[in-house]
């Protein structure tokens, strides 16, 4: 088989963007069940919308001549030519300097770009497979156009966040048709950006439930210091809050959690040592919680409480069973960050075999539910009925995250 | 509403069980006594990290768990001196003392001014149903060879005479090698035959979580090892020949000993590769599991390939080479290979698989350093049953390993004969790592 060409469509080349994490494992490859793997594809074409000084597209270049960098989408996409004369696309638009909304969403151009991706797809009457890096866009509206168009052109369209498909610990995954009445993640960082990440993490594991994914219900998020603490001391999802069994799981399964006590560097804190934690002068993160309900009942609760921890585990309550299931989503250190390892293999299968390992209705219905988040903090952090989250989707039979 | 909000903490707090004090209803079951012997119990040093556990619980399998454990007596030898308590303040950003006075009066044990009393809680008899052993960190001399001379085999010689004396022996824990000194560490192990008490010992490498999970198939044909490490020679050293040691013996017929020694260091380490001493295709698989790359990774993030030609001669500027001919003829080395990453990984060519086998043994960071309650719980278990998990004949060959490892650094790098280190045992069958 020919080996495909990839072009990258990209908001920001430099250390630690997502660009680079992404783009740099098609360059230098990247370690894989137990040896140095090389992507069996070449990255031709490179177009970045923003080149911030010391950015990396141009040495990169140099050090590999065979990515060239076009001033458009459409060139980098023909490559010079007229025609579409590449076998796949990277749409990574995450980092560089964009607006944020009133709402706090940061207007990365992901549908823009995607746009100009399909218009060259239209063009040439080819479309080949696209990758879109984290959530489609932070509008749910283009966030569904996007899919549409993928469907009515007929090519894969696979996106989302590296959560789903890292390591866990254990090595774990939600067994096919469990049934799940509640599940929870707490983790870090704040509303769209890091929430996507927990809120895929969470989808990756309760999609694989009994009947599959059938939509979301209701959303209700809330953000600060009392709202969090009244929701942590709620004792139970219907009173305003979530199971504490699963929060405690979720602390159990965390290796990054802050102790609260001088001296101690690891034990559980008590419910008045995480508000500590929280009120601390030095914690300058607002805790966010998002409650949202499936519409076959499941509850679920996302909390973002970086201070406290500093990763991301995974609970959920199953039926018959005593003690929750619970996991760590591994992200090891951000010097490599090899979570990105398993999303570009992902993407890999993607243009090899022309189609998605799993499904775009996931960060479809992801997207949705991020908007949906910040949208229930704008409006003074009310519930809101989701009815555009009626979602139905079928998982993958086979776990698709890192284990070997 | 104040009185509302209490009760509130207090049912959460209970719900959440992250009150230090062990529950009410834990501490109605009757509880295992143990003595905690420690050369220092001040922040992050082992004494805290693994001593603490025994406190406060740990982390297990989704839930927090409190040992069946009861702290009743400690011995430390040391206190943090002024300089290093200084430097950690500046590291840590508050006091850096001793914590095992504050630890006594929190959670009720007495500290004893010597072993024999710790042990016996300051009566005439053994008062302890086990003793946990953390000699590890403080300062000790380090010989010629460039071994710490931590009293590990001084402390236990104290806790076998209290056994002697009392004629009543307990299972007895020892944090990390036996001993700089291998005879001295087989006279341990002697020790714990003769008196017949359970005695398990070494790091906590072995029982942590691996990435992916690896095991080596049981009585299979192990052709080679390798194992990659980071640190210091004496004591980083240990921790990735224990690692590798608790692969090899699962191989067909079991552990039969070391036959020769050698390490090597500086250029003889790339030159032994051209002499095929090491195998570069278990280096190239054991590095492909590292999560922390250094060299250019830390000026650009680019992922290497630290397999590429002269990359790995031009950022490890002190290579070293553990080189080891067991007596069934099976070779192993261990790498260590700082300034090119920051992990323990391990590769082993084992019969009729067509791919090495690889993984990481991973170590969570500061200041959880999540994996020594990996090794607590399998000190639990040995305390509480009665029986060590894995055999301490790995602990003890490690440490003559080790040992004579640091001897042909010694003797100018010589590849040196080890008789003495026929250590014949058989692993049990069941994996022993972290996999909850």
């Amino acid at each position: 088989m020919k080996r495909p060409r990839i072009a990258a469509v990209v908001t920001e080349y430099r250390r630690y963007s997502h660009a680079q994490h992404i783009l740099d494992r098609f360059l230098w490859g990247y370690g894989w069940e137990g040896k140095h793997h090389r992507p069996e594809m070449d990255l031709v074409s490179l177009y970045t919308d923003q080149t911030p000084e010391g950015e990396l597209s141009r040495s990169r270049s140099q050090l590999f001549p065979e990515m060239k960098i076009f001033p458009t989408v459409a060139e980098a996409l023909c490559r010079g030519g007229q025609q579409l004369a590449v076998d796949g696309v990277l749409l990574i638009g995450e980092h560089g300097k964009y607006p944020f909304n009133e709402k706090g969403q940061h207007l990365y151009p992901r549908y823009e770009l995607f746009q100009k991706i399909v218009q060259v797809f239209r063009d040439s009457g080819r479309s080949v497979p696209v990758f879109n890096d984290k959530h489609l866009s932070w509008n749910w509206d283009w966030a569904v156009e996007m899919v549409n168009t993928s469907r009515e052109l007929g090519f894969p369209l696979l996106a989302g966040s590296s959560l789903p498909v890292t390591r866990r610990i254990p090595q774990i995954d939600m067994p096919l048709g469990a049934r799940v009445s509640e599940a929870m993640c707490v983790a870090v960082g704040g509303i769209d950006g890091y929430d996507i990440h927990a809120l895929e993490a969470m989808q990756s594991m309760v999609e694989r439930r009994r009947g599959g994914e059938v939509g979301v219900d209701w959303i209700h998020a809330v953000k600060g210091v009392a709202p969090v603490m009244k929701a942590l001391e709620a004792g139970s999802f219907d009173s305003g809050g979530w199971d504490p069994d699963l929060f405690r799981a979720c602390l159990c399964r965390s290796h990054r959690l802050v102790p609260a006590r001088q001296g101690f560097s690891h034990h559980l804190p008590t419910s008045k040592e995480i508000r500590g934690l929280m009120e601390d002068k030095d914690n300058h993160n607002t805790p966010v919680l998002y409650r949202f309900q499936h519409k076959d009942g499941l509850k679920m609760s996302m909390l973002l409480i970086e201070g406290i921890v500093h990763d991301f585990t995974f609970a959920a309550r199953l039926a018959d069973q005593k003690q929750p299931l619970s996991a760590q989503f591994f992200l090891p250190p951000r010097e490599v960050c090899n979570f990105f390892s398993p999303l570009v293999h992902a993407t890999e299968t993607l243009f090899r075999h022309r189609r998605t390992p799993y499904p775009i209705e996931r960060t479809l219905l992801t997207t949705g539910l991020t908007a949906a988040g910040v949208e229930s903090l704008f409006r003074g952090q009310v519930k809101l009925k989701t009815p555009h989250l009626d979602m139905r989707y079928q998982p993958t039979k086979a776990s698709t995250y890192w284990r070997t | 509403m104040e009185t509302r909000r209490k009760f509130l903490e207090v049912a959460t707090a209970t719900a959440l069980a992250g009150s230090l004090a062990p529950t009410v209803a834990a501490a109605e079951k009757p509880k295992k006594r143990i003595a905690i012997i420690t050369t220092l119990w001040s922040y992050l040093r082992h004494g805290q990290h693994i001593g603490d556990r025994f406190l406060i619980g740990y982390p297990w399998a989704g839930d927090w768990h409190h040992p069946e454990l009861e702290v009743v007596s400690a011995w430390v030898d040391q206190e943090p001196t002024a300089a290093d308590r200084k430097s950690r303040e500046a590291e840590y950003g508050f006091p850096q003392g001793d914590l095992s006075q504050q630890r006594a009066q929190e959670f009720g044990f007495q500290r004893y001014p010597t072993i024999a009393e710790a042990l016996r809680c300051g009566t005439r008899k053994l008062a302890v149903d086990g003793v946990v052993i953390i000699a590890e960190h403080g300062e000790y001399p380090t010989n010629e060879k460039g071994q710490k001379l931590y009293p590990r085999a001084r402390i236990f010689g104290e806790v076998v005479k209290v056994f002697e004396q009392d004629k009543r022996a307990v299972p007895v824990f020892n944090d990390k090698h036996l001993s700089y000194s291998f005879s001295k560490a087989q006279a341990m192990v002697s020790a714990s035959r003769r008196l017949d008490f359970p005695l398990l010992a070494g790091s906590s490498l072995p029982v942590t979580w691996r990435m992916p999970e690896m095991e080596v198939p049981y009585d299979s044909r192990v052709k080679e090892a390798l194992a990659v490490g980071v640190g210091s020679l004496d004591s980083s050293g240990f921790h990735a020949l224990e690692a590798l040691q608790c692969l090899v013996e699962r191989r067909r017929d079991g552990e039969t000993g070391i036959r020769r020694v050698q390490l090597l260091e500086g250029p003889a380490v790339w030159k032994a590769r051209e002499k095929e001493r090491w195998s570069p295709e278990l280096l190239d698989a054991a590095l492909s599991r590292a999560d922390i790359v250094k060299g250019l990774t830390l000026v650009d993030a680019r992922p290497q390939d630290l397999t590429t030609p002269g990359l790995l001669e031009h950022i490890v500027p002190e290579p070293a080479a553990f080189l080891i001919e067991y007596r069934d003829g099976l070779k192993a080395t261990l790498l260590m290979l700082n300034g090119a990453v920051g992990d323990f990984t391990a590769a082993i060519r084992v019969k009729d698989h067509p791919h090495p086998l690889s993984t990481k043994f991973l170590l969570p960071p500061d200041p959880n350093v999540a994996y020594s309650a990996c090794l607590v719980h399998q000190i639990e278990q040995m305390i509480v049953t009665g029986k060590a998990p894995y055999p301490v004949e790995r602990t003890l060959l490690v440490s003559g390993l080790l040992e004579s490892a640091l001897d042909s650094r010694f003797q100018g790098q010589r590849r040196l004969r080890t008789r003495h280190l026929d250590v014949t045992y058989r692993a049990p069958r069941k994996s022993q790592y972290c996999r909850v």
